[in-house]
């Protein structure tokens, strides 16, 4: 099982440092990635899927970040062993990201650099991770520093270079060879008339097109893992489903697998393999995505299914989940959902919940599940203020 | 044209009196350009739109980013006043129906009677020339929640005086007895005294848009305007506000004008919908059958992208819509939605630009080549060439270019190094009664031949 994931992440905490005290972000979250497969990360605001996701490329700042406990295994296809991203050097993640690993990020507008046309800063990419190709492709066999320096010069890493008025013809074609790399990136995700987006400015584009720049960027070097952090949040729904649309054609022709970050469980249904739910930092529920939608088990994702509108709901009767969310900054050992449950009893407020498997290839944290287990009942056969005396810690 | 027209039974006539009642109204603003600042043209934001929003009903305006919903919304807020166009508070069916006679006509050439019906509805109906009296009565009516409840509160105030704040403006409560009211209104929107003193900034999402409620339910008010106030928040604070909505509406016999682009939420809140697309309306009627069975290909398109919990996977060959949406300073004629609509016909108003934009695309090279185009009008211009050989090739492309524009019949004829294109013109398709209660923009739905069966 553990051989064939892409990543595995193993009881991952992250704190941050407030003025407060320690807030834990991210508490013990465990899950693997197969390759090819989709896992959709879904959660509210502040539960921690961000956090996660962008500790995966270890982009989280620190300070205030701490990395506290966990690691993180990643399990490329040329490496034999797995590297944990948290231990390895800053040297090894940099060839990480945006090779192997590939990030989308929310706002496009605001990943995007405003001074650099689309063609230079697709041109990074290939200048960062690709560098050997494009001087074969170019017909330039020896790599001089001058060269490669001007070459990172058109992706905007390198602001001045001399070296393209020393060597004007092995300019052009260095350039050309980026500019044909960059041009199939972009014509991959569907844009209208390339030529012109690439020597066109973010603010030139509207959203929808500046995210297909975003996936171009990310798909460039084919990476093992695209994280998708809400790529569609700041986009209508006509534009979003065409994303989703790119998003599920150019996994099924690359095999990329997919971390889709989203707070939408209607949309999870439609581009997911697997959903893993988060509350306040940690993970709630994991499973197959349509199985999971079907028949929910821990509290929250039932709540949560059904505070969301459908045509069947009576007006005025959505099923709100009560309360608000805890805070996480010195919170006690408890099950973070507790204020809000029904189900909650007396063990609750002072068990952390174990994960439990109820049914095959599903995981829950609720004390509800973990002493069914411990006895061996069915699930459904559990009294619903069950305060358990037979968990031990 | 209302709406409700379809149900007269007697006795309901007086609740289903027209609260608001918009005709052609439009909104244009000015874009300055250059050293001196002139106008050189008009971003169309609403352009032309007539929506009655009946007696305590739900209305919901749909719509994507950039429509002009929420400009809308602010021009029924009084917030806004529009170019052209007018708006109506609270008529009554014969009042509405004289609106509706009178409206285009001359005072001079009305008779006596009529002449007197106008001057009255002028005076205590019709927003911006109703008399002061009126006027607050309208204000007081009218309320707004905005979207955003981290901008819209004062976050200098406290929640007293935010809630407190109409009251006092309208002298209707002071200082023991205020703090009596807010109280009373921050427990009818579930929160308690302990918030009474502090600042929005010490609340959640969830909280700050109960408050700015609580502040729009302060004067009573018969009519409030909902501009996406839950689009901000998540899914199970969403649910707790929009039932907070519904409870209030039925315990105030409120009216509701829910702006939103969520569809999940404007099918779950709303008894009428009104779908906007480029300033103007393209359909508008029903909830139930407005989603059951759409008569205009945006709305379908519309449901289509909403993911739901339910639904099919994305990739099931649902119509999706092309492109991105046009400039509003230069919106499409005809139809607005023809260049990117799925089942665009030749009677959609096809113009020179659509032709010229289809060929920037399929043949960029050609398209490089041209020197001047030369409008006599949207639906003929002369594109001129840099020789003769090019403007052979486009001819042969533009003639080739029918199958993206809905085959409409493009009549081009080459004189040397200059093509003249003409395109059969086409007027403005606005909003036309298909069924009792349904109306809609779409070509098709207004003649008939369905695209969809």
């Amino acid at each position: 099982m553990a051989h064939d994931a892409l990543l595995r992440v193993e009881g991952l905490s992250v704190d941050f440092q407030t003025s407060r005290g320690l807030a834990r972000a991210v508490d013990d979250v465990s899950f693997s990635i197969k390759r090819g497969e989709t896992l959709a990360l879904a959660g509210e605001t502040g539960c921690g899927k961000s956090v996660t996701a962008r500790s995966i490329l270890r982009l989280v700042p620190q300070p205030p970040g701490i990395y506290s406990a966990g690691s993180i295994y990643f399990q490329g296809i040329e490496e034999s062993e797995p590297l944990d991203v948290l231990e390895a050097s800053e040297q090894q993640v940099r060839a990480l990201r945006g090779d192997r690993i590939a990030m989308v990020f929310q706002d496009p507008s605001k990943a995007l650099n405003p001074a650099l046309t689309i063609g230079r800063q697709l041109g990074e990419v290939f200048a960062e991770h690709r560098e050997a190709s494009v001087f074969e492709s170019a017909g330039l066999g020896t790599r001089s520093r001058g060269a490669s320096r001007y070459l990172r010069h058109r992706g905007g890493l390198v602001r001045r270079t001399a070296y393209r008025f020393t060597h004007p013809s092995a300019t052009k074609r260095l350039t050309d060879a980026l500019d044909e790399r960059v041009l199939q990136a972009l014509a991959e995700t569907g844009v209208p008339n390339p030529r012109k987006v690439m020597t066109s400015y973010p603010h030139e584009l509207s959203g929808g097109m500046k995210q297909r720049v975003m996936i171009a960027q990310a798909l460039a070097c084919d990476p093992d893992l695209l994280i998708a952090d809400e790529p569609t949040t700041a986009l209508d729904v006509t534009i979003q489903a065409r994303i989703l649309d790119l998003l599920s054609e150019l996994q099924e022709r690359k095999g990329t697998a997919i971390l889709y970050i989203t707070h939408d469980l209607s949309l999870v249904r439609q581009i997911a393999d697997r959903l893993a739910v988060m509350y306040a930092g940690r993970i709630a529920e994991i499973g197959d995505c349509r199985d999971l939608l079907s028949t929910p088990l821990h509290p929250y994702t039932q709540g949560l299914m059904n505070a969301i509108p459908r045509a069947e709901t009576k007006r005025g009767e959505l099923a709100a989940i009560p309360g608000t969310v805890p805070v996480l900054i010195d919170a006690p050992r408890q099950c973070h959902f507790v204020s809000r449950c029904s189900w909650a009893g007396e063990a609750c407020t002072t068990h952390i919940p174990r994960e439990s498997h109820p049914l095959p290839d599903r995981q829950v944290s609720c004390l509800r599940f973990e002493s069914a287990a411990a006895v061996g009942a069915a699930p459904g056969d559990m009294p619903e203020q069950y305060a358990s005396a037979e968990v031990t810690t | 044209m209302t709406i409700s027209d379809d149900v007269q039974v007697p006795g309901a006539v007086a609740s289903r009196r027209s609260l608001i009642t918009l005709r052609d109204v439009a909104v244009h603003y000015p874009v300055k350009e250059g050293v001196l600042q002139r106008v050189t043209s008009h971003v169309k934001a609403v352009d032309g739109v007539s929506l009655t929003i009946p007696r305590g009903s739900t209305v919901g305006l749909v719509g994507e980013s950039g429509c002009g919903k929420t400009t809308l919304g602010k021009v029924i807020a009084g917030l806004e006043s529009p170019t052209s166009g007018d708006l109506w508070f609270d008529l009554d069916p014969s009042d509405a129906e004289n609106v509706d006679r009178l409206r285009n006509r001359d005072p001079k050439s009305m008779s006596g009677e009529d002449r007197e019906t106008w001057q009255r509805l002028q005076g205590q109906h019709r927003l911006g020339s109703m008399s002061r009296e009126f006027q607050g009565r309208y204000r007081r009516n009218c309320q707004v929640v905005f979207q955003d409840a981290f901008s819209s509160l004062n976050p200098r105030q406290l929640v007293r005086d935010i809630v407190g704040r109409p009251l006092r403006v309208y002298n209707e409560a002071s200082g023991e007895n205020l703090n009596q009211q807010v109280l009373e209104l921050l427990e009818r929107v579930g929160l308690g005294p302990q918030h009474l003193l502090r600042y929005p900034h010490q609340f959640s999402g969830g909280q700050r848009q109960r408050i700015s409620i609580a502040r729009a339910l302060a004067l009573n008010p018969e009519f409030i305007i909902l501009d996406e106030p839950t689009s901000a928040l998540d899914v199970s604070v969403q649910a707790q506000i929009l039932n907070l909505l519904v409870s209030l509406q039925r315990e105030f016999e409120l009216t509701y004008l829910f702006i939103t682009h969520d569809l999940g939420v404007v099918e779950h809140m709303s008894d009428e919908i009104a779908v906007m697309y480029l300033g103007r309306l393209v359909e508008q009627g029903p909830t139930r059958e407005v989603f059951d069975n759409p008569f205009h290909p945006y709305t379908e398109v519309l449901r289509d992208s909403n993911p739901s919990l339910t639904g099919d996977s994305v990739a099931d060959g649902h119509r999706r819509l092309t492109g991105s949406v046009p400039n509003p300073i230069d919106p499409p004629t005809g139809c607005r939605l023809h260049p990117r609509c799925p089942v665009a016909v030749s009677t959609c108003g096809w113009r020179v630009d659509d032709v010229l934009e289809q060929l920037e695309v399929s043949s960029p090279a050609s398209f490089e080549g041209i020197e001047a185009v030369e409008r006599s009008s949207e639906f003929s211009a002369v594109i001129r060439l840099t020789d003769d050989d090019a403007s052979r090739a486009m001819a042969h492309e533009v003639t080739d270019l029918r199958g993206a524009l809905g085959n409409v019949e493009v009549d081009v004829r080459r004189d040397g190094k200059e093509l003249r294109v003409d395109l059969p013109e086409v007027d403005d398709i606005t909003l036309e009664v298909i069924e009792p209660g349904r109306m809609s923009a779409c070509v098709h739905a207004q003649s008939g031949n369905w695209w969809n069966k």
